[in-house]
Formats: C-alpha cells, sequence, structure tokens
C-alpha cells in the first residue's frame, strides 16, 4: 500500500536518511539501512527502549490477532482449527453481498454514521465558538463543565435513560402529550431511532468534543483580533476570517479520523437501544455480527468476512479523506 | 495455549473487535487437570441460586456430593443474559473446562472434537444410569444419535410432570364480569374485550419477551397453536413442516392485527423485558398471560395478593379454534429434557467424572438431587420424603423455589431424574395443582406434532442454522409488523415467498431426515 511505503519513508527520515524518492530496495540497501539503525541504536539507546512496550503493543494485541480474520476465507469449525479448516475463497463474501440483510444493514450503517458526522461534527465547533465569544469567566466555565459531564456517564446508563424517558409514560411521552401528542412507545417506532440515536450521541458528546477546539483556539494569535478590531471588523468577521482559519487544520484532522470510522459505528449503543421492532432502520453491520456471530448462531467464518469487510471499507475511506483533505487544505495524516 | 489465547482475541477483532464481550467466563485459565485437580464445570447459574448464593458449589447438595463421590469441583458460570455469547466465545477459544451443562447441538460440539463420546464410559463406570437406559428403552432411543453415540449425561423426566407453564388468567376478573374461563378463540375475544372495557387495562393479553427474549413469547404461541401450527418446526401428519408458512399462520396474523388494533394485546409487545413483564403483571395491568407453574405463579400470585388481596391467578386450557378441539401443543417435555452435562475433551479424568455424574441416578444421588439433605430438608414420614419448614417456611423468608435453589437441585434442569414427590410438593397453592393437571391434560397430543430430540450431522447443523438464522428474524420482525399493521396482511404471500426464497424447504428436508432417521433407530 501507498500509505505503508510513504511510513516506511517516513521512518527512514526520522532516521536521519536521506530522503529517497523511488521505493525500489536492493540488498546492500536494506542492510545498509539495518547498519544506520544500529548506529543510530547505539546513540539513542534509552528512546528505543521506551519505544518497545508500545512497539510490541500493536504487535501483540493489533498485528498478530490478524491472523485469525483469515477463517473469513474458510469454512472454520473449533475443532479444525484455524488452519485446519477448509479453505472456501470468497464464499462468505459472496454469501453477505447476497444476503437479505446485505443492502439494509451497509444502507443503516452508512445512514447512521452520515448522521453523526452531518449533526454531531459541526455541533461542537459551534459550541466552542460560542463559548470563546464569552467574556464572563465564570459562567463560561460552569456552561463547559455542564456540557461535558454526560461524557463521564456510562453508555449503558445514558441507553437506559434513553430507553426509560421514550417508553411509553416516559419523560418525552410526557412532553409530547403535554402539547397535545399521542403516548407511544418511541423505541419501537423505526422512524423514530435515527432521531434519538444520533440525538443522545450529541448531547453526550458535545461538551467534551469542545475541549480539543477550544484549545486551538486558545493557540490563535490575540493580535490578529487586534488589527482586525482597528480595521473595524465585527465580531462575526472576525469569527470567519481569524477564528474558523484558525483552527480549520484541527477541524480538518478531526474530520478524517471521522470519515475513517465513518463504517464504524458504536455497536454497544445500537444493542443497548433497538428491538427487533426498529430492525429496519437500527441494525447495523456491527450488530448484524454480534447477532449472527455469537449471540444467535455461532458463524464464525460468515461474520469475520463480515467484520472484514467493514475494515477494508473503513480503510478506503481513511485513504480517501486524507488524499481530499491533502488537496484541500494541505492537512494529512500520513 | 498461547496460541488459543490469540484465536480468541483474533476471532474478537475479526467479528469487528466486539470490545466487552468476553470478559468473565475465562476463571478456569491456568488451571490443568492432573487427576488430584478439581473438575471445572460450567453450567449457567439458575437465578433462583444466585439470590442467595455466588456459585452452585455453595449449594448444600454439591457439598454433600463432593463428600460422597471424593471429588472436586469448580464452577464456572457465564454472567446472567450473556450466556450464548460467552458460550460461543468459550467454544471458539478452545479453552474448555472439564464439564458443561448444555442444552443443544450436542453432535455439533462431537463433530467438532469440543466434546467425547460417553458410551463406553457409561458402560463401565455408570451402572446406575445403565440400568435405568437399560430399562427403558425410548429414553435410550431419545439420548442416543443416529449411530448410537451417546454424548450428554443426561436429565431425565421419567414421571408424571411433564408441562411446566400456560396461560393464566385473573379468576376475580373473570368473576366480576361473570364471565366463563375462555375455551375458543371467540370467547377469548369476548373476554379480553371485557378486561379492556371495564377494567381499562393496558394489556388484556400480554405476552412478548420472557423467558425467550424474542417477540413471540410463548402466549403469543399459544394462540398459533391454537390454530394447529407453531412458529416453528413441527410434524403435520407424521411430516415436517414449517410453521409461518401454513396458511393458519395467516389467518392468526389477521386475528391477532385485530387484537391489537383493538388494544386487546399490549401494545408494548416487541420491547418487553423481564422487569416490564413483571411490572405489568403485578401492576395488575395483565388480565391473561404465559407463565412457569413452579416459578411464576409461585412468584407472581404472592406478590399480587400482598397489594390486592382479591387477586387470584387461575390455569386456563390452551386455546383452540372451536368448541370440542383438543389442543395439541402443550409444551410436554419428552423424556430427556434435551438438558445434559457432556465432558470435553479437555477433561483428563473423564472415568471419575462420569463415575460421579452417575452418583446422581443411584438412590443416594438421586435424594439429594431432588429433596437435600435428610433431617435438614427433608424428613421421611411414612416412607415419603416430606421437605422440613426450611423449606417450605424458610425461615430466612426464601420462597418455596428459592430455599430449594439454596439447598438443592431440584428446579432447574441438571444431570438426574426429576421426582414426582419433589413437584407434588413443590406446587404448594391450589393454583399450581390445578394448572398443572389442567395444563397436562392434553399432553400426550403433543408427542404427535413435535419433533423429536434427532440428532443431525455437522454438515446438516451448519446448514441448517446458517438457513434457519436468517429465517429466524425475518420472521420474527414480520410478525411484529404484520401484528402493529405496518405491514398489510395481503403481503402474507410476499413473506411466503422471501422464507422459500431462504431455502426453507431445505431446512425442512434436513429436518425430515433427521426424522426418518430417528424413527428407524
Amino acid at each position: 500500500m501507498s500509505g505503508d511505503s510513504r511510513k516506511f519513508r517516513g521512518t527512514q527520515q526520522a532516521l536521519g536518511a536521506p530522503r529517497r524518492l523511488s521505493g525500489s530496495s536492493t540488498g546492500t540497501e536494506s542492510a545498509n539501512w539495518f547498519a544506520r539503525l544500529w548506529l543510530n541504536y547505539k546513540k539513542n539507546k534509552a528512546i528505543y527502549w521506551m519505544v518497545l512496550p508500545v512497539v510490541l503493543y500493536f504487535l501483540v494485541f493489533k498485528y498478530l490477532p490478524m491472523y485469525g480474520a483469515i477463517i473469513a476465507f474458510k469454512d472454520y469449525t473449533v475443532g479444525k482449527g484455524i488452519w485446519g479448516s477448509e479453505w472456501v475463497g470468497f464464499q462468505h463474501f459472496r454469501d453477505f453481498f447476497e444476503s437479505y440483510y446485505f443492502w439494509r444493514i451497509l444502507k443503516n450503517t452508512l445512514v447512521l454514521s452520515f448522521y453523526q458526522l452531518l449533526f454531531g461534527f459541526p455541533a461542537p465547533i459551534l459550541l466552542a465558538l460560542l463559548l470563546n465569544e464569552l467574556r464572563h469567566e465564570m459562567f463560561k466555565r460552569t456552561v463547559q463543565t455542564v456540557s461535558y459531564i454526560p461524557h463521564f456517564i456510562s453508555i449503558v446508563v445514558i441507553c437506559g435513560m434513553v430507553v426509560d424517558f421514550s417508553a411509553r409514560g416516559g419523560l418525552f411521552n410526557s412532553i409530547i402529550t403535554f402539547f397535545g401528542g399521542t403516548d407511544s412507545s418511541l423505541l419501537s417506532d423505526p422512524s423514530n431511532f435515527r432521531t434519538l440515536y444520533t440525538a443522545s450521541s450529541i448531547w453526550q458528546e458535545l461538551g467534551f468534543s469542545t475541549i480539543i477546539y477550544l484549545a486551538a483556539l486558545s493557540g490563535i494569535n490575540p493580535e490578529l483580533y487586534d488589527a482586525s478590531r482597528v480595521d473595524g471588523a465585527s465580531r462575526l468577521r472576525q469569527v470567519w476570517h481569524i477564528t474558523l482559519p484558525g483552527i480549520l487544520p484541527m477541524i480538518m484532522i478531526l474530520l478524517i479520523l471521522r470519515i475513517g470510522g465513518l463504517m464504524e459505528i458504536g455497536f454497544e449503543k445500537i444493542i443497548l437501544l433497538y428491538n427487533p421492532n426498529v430492525y429496519d432502520t437500527a441494525d447495523v453491520i456491527s450488530t448484524f455480527v454480534y447477532r449472527k456471530g455469537i449471540s444467535e448462531g455461532a458463524e464464525f467464518s460468515y461474520t469475520t468476512a463480515v467484520g472484514l469487510f467493514q475494515s477494508v471499507v473503513n480503510f478506503i475511506l481513511l485513504l480517501g479523506a486524507n488524499r481530499l483533505s491533502k488537496v484541500l487544505s494541505d492537512n494529512k495524516l500520513f | 495455549m498461547r496460541r488459543h489465547g490469540l484465536l480468541g482475541t483474533a476471532l474478537l477483532l475479526g467479528l469487528t473487535a466486539l470490545a466487552g464481550c468476553s470478559g468473565g467466563g475465562s476463571e478456569a485459565e491456568g488451571q490443568s487437570s492432573d487427576g488430584t485437580d478439581p473438575i471445572s464445570i460450567w453450567a449457567s447459574l439458575n437465578t433462583n441460586v444466585s439470590i442467595t448464593l455466588k456459585s452452585m458449589n455453595e449449594i448444600t447438595a454439591i457439598q454433600e456430593w463432593e463428600k460422597a463421590t471424593g471429588i472436586q469441583t469448580e464452577f464456572q458460570h457465564p454472567a446472567v443474559g450473556a450466556e450464548n455469547e460467552q458460550f460461543n466465545v468459550m467454544l471458539a477459544s478452545s479453552e474448555l473446562p472439564d464439564v458443561m451443562f448444555v442444552y443443544g447441538d450436542y453432535a455439533k460440539l462431537y463433530n467438532d472434537g469440543s466434546i467425547i463420546r460417553l458410551n463406553e464410559l457409561i458402560d463401565e463406570h455408570a451402572p446406575n444410569l445403565k440400568k435405568i437406559l437399560d430399562e427403558n428403552p425410548e429414553v435410550a432411543k431419545q439420548l442416543k444419535a443416529d449411530n448410537g453415540d451417546i454424548y450428554a449425561i443426561p436429565h431425565l423426566r421419567l414421571g408424571e410432570y411433564k408441562t411446566f407453564g400456560g396461560t393464566f388468567i385473573r379468576q376475580d376478573w373473570l368473576d366480576e364480569l361473570g364471565l366463563e374461563k375462555p375455551e375458543t378463540l371467540d370467547e377469548w375475544e369476548t373476554v379480553l374485550k371485557a378486561f379492556k372495557e371495564s377494567k381499562g387495562v393496558s394489556a388484556p393479553l400480554l405476552y412478548g419477551a420472557p423467558p425467550k427474549m424474542t417477540t413471540m413469547g410463548p402466549a403469543a404461541a399459544n394462540f398459533l397453536e391454537a390454530y394447529g401450527v407453531t412458529n416453528t418446526v413441527f410434524l403435520k401428519d407424521g411430516k415436517v413442516v414449517y410453521g409461518p408458512i401454513e396458511p393458519e399462520y395467516k389467518q392468526f396474523l389477521d386475528m391477532f392485527h385485530r387484537w391489537y388494533d383493538e388494544g386487546l394485546i399490549d401494545p408494548d409487545f416487541a420491547t418487553n423485558d423481564q422487569k416490564t413483564y413483571d411490572a405489568k403483571i403485578l401492576d395488575s395491568q395483565a388480565g391473561a398471560f404465559f407463565t412457569y407453574i413452579g416459578g411464576g405463579i409461585g412468584r407472581y400470585l404472592p406478590a399480587l395478593q400482598e397489594t390486592d388481596p382479591d387477586a387470584d391467578l387461575t390455569p386456563v386450557q390452551f386455546p383452540v379454534r372451536n368448541k370440542g378441539e383438543e389442543p395439541m401443543f402443550t409444551g410436554r417435555s419428552w423424556e430427556w429434557s434435551g438438558a445434559g452435562a457432556t465432558i470435553t475433551k479437555s477433561n483428563k479424568q473423564p472415568e471419575e467424572t462420569v463415575k460421579a455424574l452417575d452418583y446422581f441416578f443411584g438412590e443416594e444421588g438421586h435424594m439429594l438431587k431432588n429433596f437435600g439433605v435428610e433431617g435438614e430438608t427433608y424428613t421421611m414420614v411414612d416412607g415419603y420424603p416430606t421437605y422440613t419448614a426450611e423449606i417450605l417456611e424458610n425461615p430466612d423468608g426464601l420462597s418455596v423455589v428459592q430455599a430449594m435453589a439454596k439447598h438443592f437441585i431440584a428446579n432447574y434442569p441438571f444431570v438426574g431424574e426429576d421426582d414426582d414427590r419433589y413437584n407434588e410438593q413443590y406446587y404448594q397453592l391450589q393454583q399450581q395443582k390445578d394448572a398443572v393437571e389442567l395444563f397436562s391434560k392434553y399432553s400426550e397430543n403433543t408427542l404427535e406434532v413435535s419433533i423429536p430430540p434427532i440428532s443431525l450431522t455437522t454438515e446438516e447443523s451448519n446448514e441448517y442454522s446458517k438457513i434457519m438464522n436468517d429465517i429466524t428474524t425475518y420472521r420474527d420482525e414480520m410478525f411484529i409488523k404484520f401484528v402493529v399493521g405496518a405491514e398489510p396482511i395481503e403481503n402474507f404471500d410476499k413473506f411466503v415467498e422471501q422464507i422459500k426464497k431462504f431455502n426453507v424447504d431445505r431446512a425442512v428436508e434436513i429436518q425430515q431426515d433427521a426424522v426418518d432417521r430417528y424413527n428407524a433407530r
């Protein structure tokens, strides 16, 4: 992958190697590379030892387990083990693409993610901008604290609250009936699920996500504001021409990260909120994998294939977003 | 070991990193059996036990069992509600305990190499069980796979009591409204309407989640079964058919949709959990519902009467379509309940294990399992084991079922044979005694329609579960849609067509082959 070779070159640079434009590597070149690594190691022993645990962590917990992903291409049975099971090629992928539920869970995954991005991403930026304009320190801090407290409540508790509030006779229903609506079980209606899901996510994460933007805001040179005020710029103008450009790199990086995880809808939250009534809009890839793979059936190979499909799409999205960001703002992750 | 640990992690990663699911359940790690080590036993912890005890090791009967057989046991319990997940993850990780109490596809477990075959071990080390199997060929037939293999030390019900649940109704409301107990579906409709209109309750007929958390809770199934079909595969004139694609299923949906529209059934049926289900019963919002005679009525009735002394719950016969018809589906258990203990391939001392488990089929073990310790939990009165006050009027305020669960293992599947004399005393309330008689009245009919304990080959089992997995999800979803009216009943044909597309015919064929093989045993 191009991303990998780029990373490779990055390492070389960090080790003080000259930048090479072509990725061709010969025997002597790699020998040189090791020799240089060794020299560098001798020079900076402590740093290498410090980084070792992190490297090990990634190897053991992130890379080695990928070995198990090959069961996606096999008919895995416990008795035969990973290697002993028969190869079936792309059979499980084909089964999935032809499955009755394929389009539905793909659509739900994308739509829910898209909603999260569309409504969830700008919300903390707006709040950060608003907070930034506040001049009363006490008030600002109070708002900030109050708004990020929900982040620290367990997702299980949050979902329990949402379920109770939207049940017949719950808080939401009390409000709805007060304004003349009818009392109904909100979470049994497929058309409500996306709204409840997205809104509760925003509510929970809004405050906490602003912290990073506020940090970026504080890095903007105040002289720019002074200068613009001298030039007679209004508050809105200042936001548009100074504040937003100032935090744009941060926005872009967070956006790339978000897009990379676009398909990765948190399955815990959906599992806690959904019921067979609303599978129509609520069932996503990860919940499907969970049900078929672990809780209802034990179709390990099939669900691994489905999970792998999701990871591949994620990876492509991440690369795409990175490229796009480079084109648009010359910011990139790698 | 290390490799398997990796495999476990790998699976989790592959399954999109389902973090948190594998927590717990691996307490056996680092413990290798070498003859003197305790036998590790994986079993789900019954809720009546978990009220007073943390582990089945603390049950009096288990401790006595260890003393009598000279073994040491170490129970491992999955988290309540996550039994399936943890069982599957445990299998996938290949880190197995010595014994697993399961209820399910034994042949698959054997073919996967997780458990071992027990025929020789039973012949040599389980004289008591062997005697029972020799004396009851019907039981042996149920227990054995097609090729004669035995994979489980079974939980048996050889006595009279084989039906444990059914529909109960608020008798006090019937009396107040001057109504008779309903028998046919039409009479049910009248009664439910009266409950709705005169009592103003939200769920004249409550059903839904428990005990299996599916939308098609047992009460709904009972009304479906009045039409002579059920919600999965069953025998129709000796042939296997799949209930939901039969025309009778459409008639049932039609009726249930009407009942839903008229508010006769619980509007929240699809989202009920045990908590809301219980709450509706105890708040007198439910007029009729399915529950178990022992664990259900034994709990609901006293609690109801505490707030409303006039409240009364009585059993109703399984509904039928026309007067004079006999119900076919009564939930009658087979002699082998389907539950049993399996010996895993990791077990280093299978002979000792089988010998120890066989203890429960002997006279002493049988009494221990069903009645506990003589002098403590029962005394012999004219040759009849009678429970003491410790069980029937527990000084710590435990209910009968809870007190039993603390001392012995009679209320839920375990190795050994259920004793009728336990059931006779377990059902203390008159309503319970009536219920057991009423519900078992037609239980012989059930043998004609239910699929016997067949066994599938690995290939069959994989194919069958794959097909049925899709179908079951679809059926449950569509059931809800048809009932609430999100899908008009006219689309029933499309529903049938889609199930056929899922290849239900192949699933039925697999079952039919297995039934044929069973009959030929």
